[in-house]
Formats: structure tokens, sequence, C-alpha cells
């Protein structure tokens, strides 16, 4: 089966130095070594932005999309070879503010797929706009006298949505990030995996330093159950609008805020979907009954 | 005397709409435009006007859609890829009759292309930015000044003929700098009786629409706006000619790619080859009068454009097989060069000569 050497191609990444992505990249090329997936097993696609030069960095088959529209792009992949494991790559400005609409409409349609977002609240391949997940208050390029909007929460919109696996991850942390990694693409159905990354470039307030002041992990919580829905929007809403409050006033949770055993998939709803389209042909078909009928 | 500043394009573009009164502009993040939305976000506030970047060029061209409708002047900017993004709002704009201002700086395609400079979007601004039958004007700036002059004009043909304005820029002349005088900013803008501001019992209210189901009004709207259309077609058509009257070869060549051409005519005039350039300004009405004219004196027009061959098109239907138009271009977002520009227009030179007929 493949090794990380073997998926990862022989490129120097153009991510900046100290770059979020490098370890993003990292948990993810050792968690597909892990799985013992082959190359046939599974397909990558990438939106626009800096985390979408991945393309070019990993051996797997898969395309880089159009700004926003990666998920449309994995929901075809995944439809025409259900046998697949899609795992969608995507930035908060790509994934949540432009692509927001098939964020919202993806969860409802539980894909079995992996859905990865390089979260670094900044738009950071345009020089550092303010982003949808921008906190408020930011002063960035585009936002002179600060972020006016509230930023987009997108763990708590998508267990509001009724997503069925939702976790988030900081990229400071590898093990903690691969853990992640493995139980989304052990799920059944669509698996968010929101990351915070740092860009170390264009994003001067939450900084490596400062997530680590303030993360912790969910699965180390007292009485903390990922599997009670009202639990983990209770978590998800804890501390999301106070992000520019001190770090003993506040804290991030990471870990896995809900996942549910026994999704409905969309393939589980459609009957056809049991295989490719393509092997649906490779049965010979009897077609003595209908021609009984003339 | 009015004070010359230095400015980079995508910034002059900026400044010059502020100055026309625009104090809603929409954006969204794409190179090589940046300047331009970050421009605004510095000045506009302080203009008494709102920069806001939306969640996406489809957002941002819709607000501008609804600023535009409620009687105020609205701009948004963004380069190739998002303008394709715009293109639902456009045309529904074009539809309901609505002025604003579009810009569009463009850079290599199809899909998501690359980010240097291209004008690869010459048929999407001149032909089909959207579905239906419409058009825009188009203008098409090859200086820091012309961006700033076209921008400050667009408003004002928005507004007179009620229908969306492109600028089609490109990446090179957003980033460059250059010295530009600013114009003073508009005090009075004209009226809109035609907005959506509230009637207060005074007056039937406005509707600003694009639907009709009937076949026969909507065929009437179609009408309507293709009369006004022949009305531009006669009253603005502008084009620069540059040593056309003694020219046997005439380059044509627009924005960018007519910088380049204009040395290159040079460098042909100095070798004895008599040559001239007409750059369009406007793209959409095509001076079809200057390039129709010229091809009743010249025997051959070369069209040189930073794409795989849009604006000859246009060319040929002026021309209409008087003299043979030939096409030299660079795609991908590569600059041609006043090199081999100066190449093509001797090969066309020689065979001129070889064919003295």
């Amino acid at each position: 089966m493949p090794k990380v050497a073997d998926i990862q191609r022989a490129l120097e990444p153009t991510w900046c130095p100290g770059c979020g992505n490098y370890n993003m990249q990292k948990a993810l090329l050792e968690v597909l070594e892990e799985s013992g997936m082959d190359f046939e097993d599974y397909a990558m696609v990438w939106g626009i932005g800096c985390h979408g030069n991945g393309a070019d960095f990993y051996r797997a088959q898969g395309f880089h999309g159009l700004h926003g529209r990666a998920l449309p792009l994995a929901t075809g992949i995944a439809l025409t070879n259900p046998d697949l494991k899609v795992i969608v790559n995507m930035g908060d400005g790509d994934g949540y503010g432009i692509g927001g609409n098939h964020f919202i409409h993806s969860v409802r349609r539980n894909i079995d797929m992996v859905a990865i977002y390089h979260n670094n609240q900044i738009y950071g391949l345009t020089t550092g706009q303010a982003s949808p997940t921008s906190d408020q208050f930011m002063q960035t390029p585009s936002t002179p006298g600060g972020v006016v909007e509230e930023p987009v929460n997108p763990v708590g919109v998508a267990v509001a949505q009724g997503a069925t696996f939702v976790a988030r991850g900081f990229a400071g942390d590898v093990e903690h990030l691969k853990s992640l990694y493995r139980q989304a693409l052990d799920h059944h159905g669509f698996s968010l995996v929101d990351v915070y990354q740092p860009c170390v470039t264009w994003n001067k307030v939450n900084t490596f330093k400062w997530f680590r002041d303030r993360v912790y992990k969910l699965e180390e919580l007292d009485g903390y159950d990922p599997t009670n829905r009202t639990m983990a929007f209770e978590k998800s809403m804890s501390t999301f609008h106070e992000l520019t409050c001190a770090p003993d006033e506040c804290k991030i949770p990471i870990g896995v805020f809900y996942r549910e055993a026994e999704s409905f998939t969309y393939q589980d709803g459609l009957p056809q979907l049991d295989r490719p389209m393509w092997k649906h042909a490779e049965a010979p078909r009897d077609i003595s009954k209908i021609l009984e009928a003339y | 005397m009015t004070e010359k500043v230095l400015m980079k394009g995508n910034e002059a573009l900026a400044e010059a709409a502020i100055r026309a009164g625009c104090r809603f502009f929409f954006g969204y993040p794409i190179t090589p435009q940046t300047e331009l939305a970050a421009y605004m976000a510095k000045r506009m506030g302080k203009a008494g006007g709102v920069y806001l970047q939306a969640e996406s060029e489809i957002a941002a061209i819709n607000m501008v859609y609804g600023a535009s409708a409620a009687g105020k002047r609205a701009m948004t900017s963004s380069s190739s890829p998002g303008i394709s993004l715009k293109g639902e709002g456009i045309s529904y704009m074009a539809g309901a009759d609505l002025p604003g201002v579009i810009i569009n700086v463009q850079r290599g395609g199809p899909g998501l292309g690359g980010i240097q400079p291209s004008q690869s979007d010459y048929f999407q601004a001149t032909r089909a930015t959207g579905h239906g039958d419409f058009h825009l004007i188009v203008l098409a700036p090859s200086t820091v000044q012309e961006m700033t002059d076209y921008v400050f004009r667009a408003f004002d043909l928005a507004d007179e003929y009620r229908m969306p304005v492109m600028i089609l820029a490109d990446g090179m002349l957003g980033q460059m700098m250059e010295p530009v005088v600013l114009p003073e900013p508009k005090t009075e803008l004209p009226e809109k009786p035609w907005a959506v501001t509230g009637h207060r019992g005074e007056r039937p209210h406005n509707v600003v629409n694009s639907l009709y189901l009937k076949p026969e009004e909507l065929e009437d709207t179609n009408i309507e706006r293709f009369e006004r259309y022949e009305r531009i077609k006669a009253a603005e058509q502008r084009a620069e000619e540059y040593l056309v009257d003694d020219a046997d070869i005439v380059v044509v060549a627009f924005g960018a790619s007519s910088r380049i051409a204009r040395s290159a005519v040079n460098k042909a005039r100095e070798k004895g080859i008599k040559v001239g350039l007409i750059r369009p300004i406007t793209l959409w009405p095509f001076p079809v009068n200057a390039i129709g004219a010229a091809a009743d004196r010249a025997k051959a027009i070369l069209t040189v454009e930073m794409n795989m061959g849009q604006m000859v098109e246009d060319v040929r239907l002026a021309v209409c097989g008087r003299v043979p138009v030939e096409f030299f271009g660079r795609a991908g977002g590569i600059i041609p060069t006043p090199v081999e520009t100066l190449a093509a227009i001797e090969r066309i030179a020689a065979s001129l000569e070889g064919g003295a007929r």
C-alpha cells in the first residue's frame, strides 16, 4: 500500500514558511498511509485559496475545482463512484464564504465524504482581506475600521443543520488532527473537519501561540457526550463569538463535537448507488420476461 | 493648474469612481484587482459611502443591482473568473434598464487560468456577458489617466442610457503606476425619477423588473432597448488614430496591447514602413466608422491582441472584405513584445511588396 513518500509529490510547496498547511498535509499524508487505502480507493478535491496549491503536492486522483465549488464537484465524483472515499479540501473564504450555500446543502445531503476546511480566518492568497471567519472588529486591508460582521460559526451551523460528523482541529497539534482525520474517514456520511490553520503572513492575531493558549480537547472534558446534539450545539456556541477575549477568559474546544454512528446517507436513499454506475452494466441482462409480454 | 499624482491603475479606477459620485462599492477578493478594493476600503467610508466585501461575486453584483435600483451610483470590480459569476446579475440589470459600472481587470483564462494580464474576455464583454439580447457599453483604457477618465465618464454614460457600463482593463494596467490628473469631484448627479425610492402616495409606484411573461411585452422592451443601442452606436463610438492618414498598414489594438503596438508602429516608421494605429476606446459600440474609413485607404490591417483572436472578428466585420485582416496575439498572460509585433508588421509589409499586383 502507498506510503507517505509515495503519496507526497517531490515538489517544494509554495506555502509560506510556518504555514499551518504543512501540518495539515503531514497529518493527512500519515493518515492516508495508515488507512491502507490504495490510490484507486479515494479521490481528492481542492477549492481555491492557498490550501488549493495542495492539489499539486499529493499524488492523488482528483482535481482542483472552482472557487467555492469544491463540494458540488466532490458530489459529482461521489455519485458516479460511490465506492470512492472523497476527500475535499477547502478554505474558509472558499468554503464558508462563496461556497457557504454548498456547505449547508452538502451537510443536509449527507453524502459519504470528508470535508476538510483550512480555516485561517483570512483571505491569504489575495493578500490578507477579512474572511467570513475573521473575528469581529479585526483590522485587515479590506476592513481598515475592523470587521463589522459576526464570523460564520461552521461547527454550530453544521450541528444545527443535522450534520452526522462534526469536528474541529488545530494545525498546531498534528497527532490530535490525525485522530480527527481517522474518525472522519471511518464515518459513513458527510464529515466536517474544520481546522484552525494559522496564517503566519496575513493573520497576526490568530497565531499558533494564540490558539495554543486557548484550545482544549473535548474528549478530555468530563461528561462530554459527542452523540448528544444539544450538548454539541451548546459547545459550538460557548466561545465562538468571544474569540477576541483573553486566554483565561475563553477556551476554544477542539475534537469531535458530534457523531451519529448510524447515519442515513444520500447513497443509502438511492438503491442504484449501491455500486459505481459502470458496474451496473456488468451483470448480463435477462430480457426474456419483457419479451413474453409480446 | 491641476496637480498630478502618481497612482496605480487599480487605485485610479477607485478614486475616479468616488469622484464620479459612486458611494456604494461591492467587491470580492481576486487577483489582479485587489488594490482597487483595498483603496475603496480605505477611502469610501471617509467619502460617506459604503464599501462592502461580499461573500461572493454573485452577492456583490446583486448588491449593485439593489443600490442602483434605489437610484444611487454603484460599482463592482473583479477579474475574469469573477466577472463570469457576475454575468447573471449583469443580464438582469440590463433587462431592468439599470445603470451601474462593472470593472474587469482581466487575467488569462479560460477557467481559473492564471493571474497574468490578458484580453481574453473581449467576447464576454462585447457579446455575451450574460444571457439574453443585450449590450454593455464597454470602455477600454490604455493608461492610468484613461482609467481615471473612463470610469468618470462610465457613470455618466450608464445614467444617460440607463444601462450597465463595463471598463475592460487588464492586470498590466491595473498594476502599473503612472502620473494622473484627477477630475474634480462631481457635485451634481442626474435625477432618477424611475428609481425605487418610495412614492409617498404622490405618484404611481416604480417597479424595477426584468420579467415579462407576455412575449409581446418582452419583445417591446427588447425593441426599445435596441433602438437605444442604435442611438449609442451613432453617438458614442470612440477611437484614437495615430499616423493613420498615409498608412498602408493599419494596426488595430486596444488597452495594454495598443501601447505595445504603438511602439512597434514607431519602430516600423523608422524603417520606412507606412504604418499607423487605431486604438478602439469603445469596444461596444465598436468604432466601425474609424476602421471602415481606414480600410478604404490602407492596403492591409493587422489586429494585435492579448488573446487568441477576438476583436479581430469585429475588425473583419468593419472592414467587410475590402482589405486583408491579419491577426497577431499572445495568450495565457503573455504580453506581446514590440519586437515580435514589429515582425508581424514587417511580414505584412513584405507580402504587400512581394505581391505588388
